[in-house]
């Protein structure tokens, strides 16, 4: 038994002992006219609030909820002082005897999380403690009239007879007492207004007792102001004496209504689910009706991905794990995340719930998923497709502009220039032949541009040769010394030989232009299905793949084949480029 | 005396050429400009009586800095040209108020000594 056990267990055997002193403080009283009904029902009361406070303790100990119970099990106790015929503890009795009022009061706008949430919560409990506590003092010390019935004992704190003075603040704590009831039942309203649905189900006996509590005090404080006998409500009514001691009751039906209804409701998802084939909208509505909870959604695991998407298969974003007012719960099958059910944060009041309603549904929600991930699939063919057609026609562009700025350019010098040693063959063959000789080098610069350019777009070689052949020819080219480390000695299909050329091409003009490095290595190699090309280098790092349209572009050319890039580039460390394209 | 001549082209192998060849053939190259800005100025300070204006310039479109050039009064001849052909532009070289159009690969002083006349 650990020591809060043991202390919440002293306090319940306090409480008993306490009940044992009323109930001899009620048959030994000189002014307690209905003894038997008194007797058994006080302590009852009492006991009924410390035990169940006692029992909610227990069960949650970080929730204040439980003592707040239990301490109005004590205050009803120290309002039955007023059974005493000593007249000082008889007006201890009757000064404390408002106190349990104001914490019933606290505990119900506490309900069910034990901490008052609203600055308009917290003012009203402050105003009721010092309403209960302080106006009421200079009442007793001036005498104020405290016996009735006639045969109770007198007020033993008055130090001056002012019996006019003494109802002045009587009056003022009964009228103070009368506006903090109102105000409590608009806030209870209120909060069950902004309750969710599973939260307003399980708060609903104790906020309608509460309820009719606060109506039935109100009525009975009006009463005695108009009547203007006695100091606040020490004789409670018959109607709000019933309400308050089916409270604590309230509370527990409250609590098995709940378990019970959310057991069964589980056991009548099991059936659902074997009954038919649930499948889209219509599982996460059984779910929504299990739990209770209709704000309840679906979100699916896509393996290929690797984050979540909705039954359509877009990607979507869980609610933060700060969320108050969210929760998420995963589902998974054989150790694999399977979906999220994401829900109200009330149903975590109930643990292990959302996970045996998700661990009942988990074969459906798997076929679910899997039907989410095809869907996911095909949107990302469909942007993937996109993205070959978008980099077909960007590789168009260039090579109208690379023809237009290069060969063309250069021709038209050839041309010009030949034009222009053709004036002057005959006048000044010496200045002719030192045109002709530019034009013979402009020549052979269109031709390097033409050859560069048909590279560009298929090499020969690669087609003619593979691609070892291929890369050892753009290593060999390349301003930065290469070393073609491994290539598989088979012929891979075409495409992925074409793509692997390119991430490779693409990757030494890298290096040539930004990586500063002294010497770069390529590699490739067939693993698991896969074609793994690699180029590092021993440049200066910091290469950010998004910034280039070049490794962009062949992201896009990759992932039409399925392939990914990865670029891992440490400041000062060198860059690899991995490209992993799959090749049966 | 000899025609001014203001050269715009952003390829500098074009521009040395072509002044080259103009020269040769007695005309007077008072400048040359790389791009459309640059050519607008020019045109304002030099006071050539003939600018041979590329299409493709890397700012501006070259109709457009015809439209421009030839926009003012006393503006001096615009010529257009390009290593594309005067097919690919429709009817935009007339349009831009430029006296006509000579393909690179043809320019010569007597075409341009044609179309300025």
């Amino acid at each position: 038994m650990n020591s809060l056990r043991a202390a919440l267990l002293a306090l319940f055997a306090a409480s008993v002992a306490m009940a044992a002193v009323m109930v001899a403080l009620v048959v030994s009283s000189d002014h307690e006219d209905a003894k038997e009904v008194t007797a058994v029902l006080g302590p009852f009361i009492g006991l009924s609030f410390c035990g169940t406070g006692v029992f909610a303790w227990m069960r949650r100990p970080h929730n204040r909820f439980g003592a707040l119970m239990t301490a109005v099990g004590f205050a009803w106790f120290l309002a039955g002082l007023t059974e005493a015929n000593d007249p000082w503890v008889y007006t201890l009795g009757v000064y404390l005897g408002p106190l349990y009022i104001v914490l019933v009061g606290h505990m119900l706008l506490a309900f069910p999380t034990g901490r008052l949430e609203t600055t308009q919560a917290r003012t009203l409990i402050v105003i009721g403690y010092l309403d209960a506590l302080f106006v009421q003092i200079p009442f007793f010390l001036l005498g104020g009239d405290i016996s009735s019935p006639d045969d109770a004992p007198r007020n033993a704190w008055t130090i001056t007879e002012n019996y006019d003075g003494a109802q002045v603040f009587a009056a003022v704590s009964q009228l103070v007492a009368a506006g903090l009831i109102a105000w409590l039942a608009v806030q209870l309203l209120q909060k069950r207004r902004d309750a969710s649905p599973p939260q307003r189900r399980a708060m609903a006996p104790v906020l309608w007792t509460g309820l009719v509590l606060s109506a039935a005090l109100a009525v009975a404080v009006v009463s005695q102001l108009l009547g203007g006998a006695d100091p606040i409500a020490t004789s409670p009514s018959f109607v709000s004496l019933i309400a308050f001691a089916a409270l604590p009751w309230a509370f527990v039906i409250g609590l098995l209504r709940s378990r019970y209804s959310r057991a069964g409701a589980v056991g009548d998802l099991v059936e659902r689910l074997n009954a038919q084939g649930i499948e889209g909208e219509s599982l996460r509505d059984a779910l929504s009706d299990a739990l209770g909870d209709r704000s309840l959604a679906l979100a699916f695991w896509s393996r290929g991905s690797e984050r979540y998407v909705d039954a359509g298969g877009q990607p979507v974003e869980l609610p933060p794990a700060t969320s108050r007012s969210r929760a998420v719960t995963e589902i998974e099958r054989e150790a694999v995340p399977v979906a999220a059910i994401v829900h109200d944060a009330a149903l975590l009041d109930e643990p292990g719930l959302v996970r045996a309603a998700g661990a009942a549904a988990s074969l459906a929600l798997e076929n679910e998923r899997l039907e989410a991930e095809l869907k996911a699939r095909v949107a990302e063919l469909q942007v993937s497709r996109a993205k070959v057609i978008e980099v077909g026609m960007a590789e168009r562009r260039a090579l109208e502009r690379n023809l237009h700025d290069g060969a063309q350019q250069r021709l038209v010098a050839l041309s010009l220039q030949l034009g222009l040693a053709k004036t002057k063959l005959r006048s000044d063959p010496d200045v002719a032949e030192r045109i002709l000789d530019g034009a013979r080098g402009e020549l052979a610069s269109a031709l390097e541009e033409l050859r560069e350019l048909a590279r560009g777009i298929h090499p020969a070689i690669l087609t003619d040769r593979g691609l070892g052949a291929a890369l050892d020819a753009l290593a060999g080219r390349a301003p930065v010394p290469v070393e073609v480390e491994t290539v598989p000695d088979g012929r891979m299909p075409m495409p992925v030989e074409a793509v692997a050329y390119f991430v490779v091409a693409e990757s030494l003009t890298n290096v040539a232009k930004y990586a500063d490095a002294e010497y770069a290595t390529v590699r490739v190699l067939r693993e698991n299905g896969f074609a793994v090309v690699e180029i590092e280098d021993n440049g200066i790092g910091g290469a950010d793949p998004s910034a280039g349209s070049g490794l962009r572009g062949l992201a896009d050319r990759l992932a039409a084949l399925d392939g990914r890039l990865e670029v891992d580039s440490p400041l000062g460390v060198g860059t690899t480029v991995r490209a992993r394209i799959p090749c049966a | 005396m000899s025609t001014k001549v203001l050269i715009v082209d952003d390829h500098p192998t074009f521009r040395s050429t072509a002044r080259l060849l103009l020269e040769s053939e007695g005309f007077d190259v008072v400048g040359e400009a790389p791009d459309g800005v640059t050519a607008i100025a020019a045109a304002g300070e030099l006071h050539p009586d003939l600018v041979l204006l590329d299409v493709n310039l890397p700012d501006l479109d070259g109709f457009d800095v015809a439209a421009r050039i030839t926009s003012v009064l006393g503006a001096p001849a615009v010529v257009l040209t390009s290593s594309r052909d005067s097919s690919d532009f429709g009817p935009l070289v007339h349009r831009s108020g430029a006296r006509g159009f000579i393909p690179k690969g043809e320019l010569s002083g007597a075409a341009l000594a044609d179309l300025i006349r």
